[in-house]
């Protein structure tokens, strides 16, 4: 990526060889799926985000757009998925502008590849791409390092295992759209439910030959948080204060007045 | 504890209320087990209602409060207007993925209201620049554990600004208290369309 | 590393790996490639139906194995040189293997410290008919009559030995490959799933997949 720096790198080397370790950064240990079906294809993912054993996010955004119409699952480095896929969407639309065109998955899927193997491996997004372009629908993924999978259906992230053993054993040629759609939402459950690294709701998002692709953030919701049974609210005054300073913000109105035509005539001096 | 962003020590969190936020942080600033200050703030001020907490290493704290008061003094010249707590979000997490291999120790908060529609947002991100969005609170800092319990439990949403402050200051202060890197102190900002409430909190000082 | 002693089998943590077993076979009409169409990460298969065989150009194709992303990435770019090549050449002539074969080399050698990257390259030319040409890593190059790699293969080196007969008829070269990579795969835990075979003759390109039930005996 052009300007990334390595300011800082010697540093912290040095500061690794004191003792001092990394500290974790945002990770989605991840189930993310996709599933062609006859006319199209379908992705989900899960929406937990964790930092080490921290739920960092109940409810975060795995699915990206690179495209309209091709849309994108990310696992692995959080901070990596999305940036390399904020990089590929504007490079591909620049890319569609310049040939005229619909932007193609194949288009996203080698720009991301040869992206990621540059990197050898230290970006780490792992992606199911998936979308519909003029030559038709398409199911893909990309892994940190740069290898392409193709197929007709495919899991990624910590429970792929989980969400595998679903698309296995239920998945079968020519699906409908609604049976895609509760296939992929099904694999992704069962990570949610079977794997530590994943949790709370599904996301997906179908992409029809023809149609627009449509979102659906939050398709299931199995984890809604109950209501507390008792409010925790405190009676004003318990924190002691020191000291207070307030800054009011005024709003300032400007009105601007314009005078009658009898001042305008008073203006004309060579009238 | 043998990590960067944990020798100095402090805690920040921010909540979203009714058409308001809160934002607050610790005062402490040690070396290891050492305190050596008791006020070391930890929320800079861009702009009237947006507003950054940065913690993690002090030197990085102090290097990212400098980067971004230089980065905002060129946004208000260049558009003529504030910055947006959006707009701040985004240039936060650009800015700590450009150091992707070489990131600095940090747990950046951004919360804010927004300048026309008063809209409260906040966000958190990681050491590398993943932003998290969030609808209820944020939290970063040693203490990060201690607060996600103490927030999950006392937080409700739609609090008015007085109700909000007890919240997050209770959260606050009784998350710290179980963190020896933590404490000595504690700022809360309260957000509103009209006013800007800053309270120096009584702390324990041990 | 001191350039004596070069670790070849490292793989970066955490890779995708081709522990394969891949062939390529030349016989009277030309030449047939065949491979399995397992990947695996660490002990997980990451895709059971994966086509090794790739197309570099008309009637010139590859078997990749080691470091997935690495033979994609070299499979990748000698196809645009080739395809530049091409565009180079009188109408209606097409290039010949030799030159394929040649750009993986060129690449692997010049890149032998940062790849893992394993491949055999087999094509049909009008000029020299079916030819196989091992690139194992390192980046040397070895044109043979047939050529086996990939962690299967160690298990079928033996048997190919005894087995091979130059010239053979279209037929009994697809049953030498199938049973062949039928024992690669059955003794060695990193190969599986189809037999994949391409073959490639004045006629083209013809494409064939045999099931477990297949070859299994």
């Amino acid at each position: 990526m052009p300007g990334l720096s390595f300011d800082n790198y010697q540093r912290n080397h040095f500061l690794t060889t004191r003792g001092y370790g990394q500290p974790t950064a945002t990770s989605t240990g991840t189930t993310i799926v996709g599933c062609k079906f006859k006319g199209g294809v379908v992705i989900a993912a899960d929406t937990r985000a964790t930092a080490g054993p921290i739920v960092a996010d109940k409810n975060c955004e795995k699915l990206h757009r690179l495209a309209p119409k091709i849309w994108c699952a990310g696992a692995g480095t959080a901070a990596d998925t999305e940036m390399v896929t904020q990089l590929i969407a504007s490079n591909l639309e620049l890319h569609s502008l310049h040939q005229n065109s619909q932007p193609r998955v194949i288009t996203a899927l080698t720009m991301l590849k040869q992206h990621l193997f540059k990197y050898q491996g230290h970006l780490g997004a792992y992606l199911i791409v998936a979308g519909v372009d003029p030559t038709g629908a398409h199911l893909l993924s990309v892994q940190a390092h740069g290898s392409t999978d193709i197929g007709q259906y495919q899991s990624l992230g910590s429970g792929s295992l989980a969400a595998m053993a679903v698309l296995e054993s239920h998945w079968v040629p020519d699906m409908s759209k609604e049976d895609a759609m509760k296939l992929c939402a099904d694999a992704i459950e069962s990570g949610i439910w079977n794997d530590l690294g994943s949790g709370s709701n599904v996301d997906l998002c179908v992409m029809e030959v023809g149609k627009d692709a449509e979102l659906y953030r939050n398709h299931l919701t199995p984890n809604v948080r109950s209501e507390k049974a008792r409010s925790y609210k405190f009676a004003r005054g318990t924190t002691a204060v020191l000291r207070e300073s307030i800054r009011d913000i005024l709003d300032v109105e400007e009105t601007v007045i314009t005078f009658g035509s009898a001042s305008v005539d008073a203006m004309e001096v060579d009238a | 504890m043998s990590d960067p962003s944990s020798i100095n020590g402090g805690t920040a969190v921010a909540m979203v209320g009714k058409d308001c936020i809160a934002i607050a942080s610790d005062l402490r600033l040690g070396n290891q087990s050492l305190g050596l200050a008791n006020n070391f703030e930890k929320v800079f001020q861009f702009g009237d209602k947006t507003f950054m907490a940065l913690t993690g290493l002090a030197s990085d704290v102090i290097t990212l409060k400098e980067t971004f008061r230089l980065k905002n003094n060129l946004y208000n010249l260049r558009e003529e207007r504030e910055i947006e707590p959006q707009t701040l979000a985004n240039l936060v997490s650009s800015t700590l993925y450009e150091k992707r291999f070489g990131p600095y120790f940090i747990g950046p908060i951004v919360a804010g209201l927004d300048s026309k529609t008063s809209k409260p947002f906040i966000c958190g991100f990681d050491l590398i620049g993943c932003i998290d969005f969030a609808k209820d609170f944020i939290v970063s800092g040693t203490a990060t554990d201690q607060l996600y319990g103490m927030c999950e439990s006392l937080y409700e949403p739609n609090l008015e600004p007085e109700d909000l402050f007890e919240t997050i200051s209770q959260a606050l202060l009784n998350a710290v208290d179980r963190d020896a890197l933590s404490g000595w102190g504690a700022v809360v900002y309260i957000v509103t369309k009209d006013k800007v409430v800053k309270r120096t909190l009584r702390t324990r000082q041990d | 590393m001191n350039g004596i002693s070069v670790d070849i089998n490292h793989l970066k943590k955490g890779e995708v790996n081709l522990g394969t077993s891949i062939m390529a076979v030349k016989f009277k009409d030309g030449v047939i490639l065949g491979a399995d169409s397992r990947t695996t990460t660490g002990s997980y298969i990451a895709n059971r139906v994966t086509d090794k065989l790739t197309q570099i150009h008309d009637t010139i194709y590859c078997c990749r194995s080691g470091s997935a992303a690495d033979t994609q990435a070299v499979a990748d770019m000698v196809k645009y040189y080739l395809q530049m090549y091409a565009s180079q050449l009188p109408f209606d002539e097409k290039p010949q293997t030799k030159i394929a074969a040649n750009i993986f080399q060129e690449i692997c050698y010049n890149n032998k410290d940062n790849l893992t990257a394993g491949i055999i390259c087999a094509g049909y030319d009008k000029v020299n008919k079916g030819t196989v040409y091992s690139i194992p890593i390192g980046g040397s190059i070895h044109q043979q009559e047939y050529a086996i790699a990939g962690s299967g293969s160690t298990f079928v080196y033996g048997w190919c030995n005894e087995n091979f007969k130059p010239e053979m008829e279209r037929e009994e070269c697809v049953d030498f490959i199938k049973t062949a990579l039928a024992e690669a795969i059955k003794w060695d835990g990193s190969s599986g799933g189809v037999i994949r075979m391409v073959v490639l003759t004045e006629a083209g390109v013809e494409r064939l997949v045999y099931y477990p039930e297949d070859y299994q005996k």
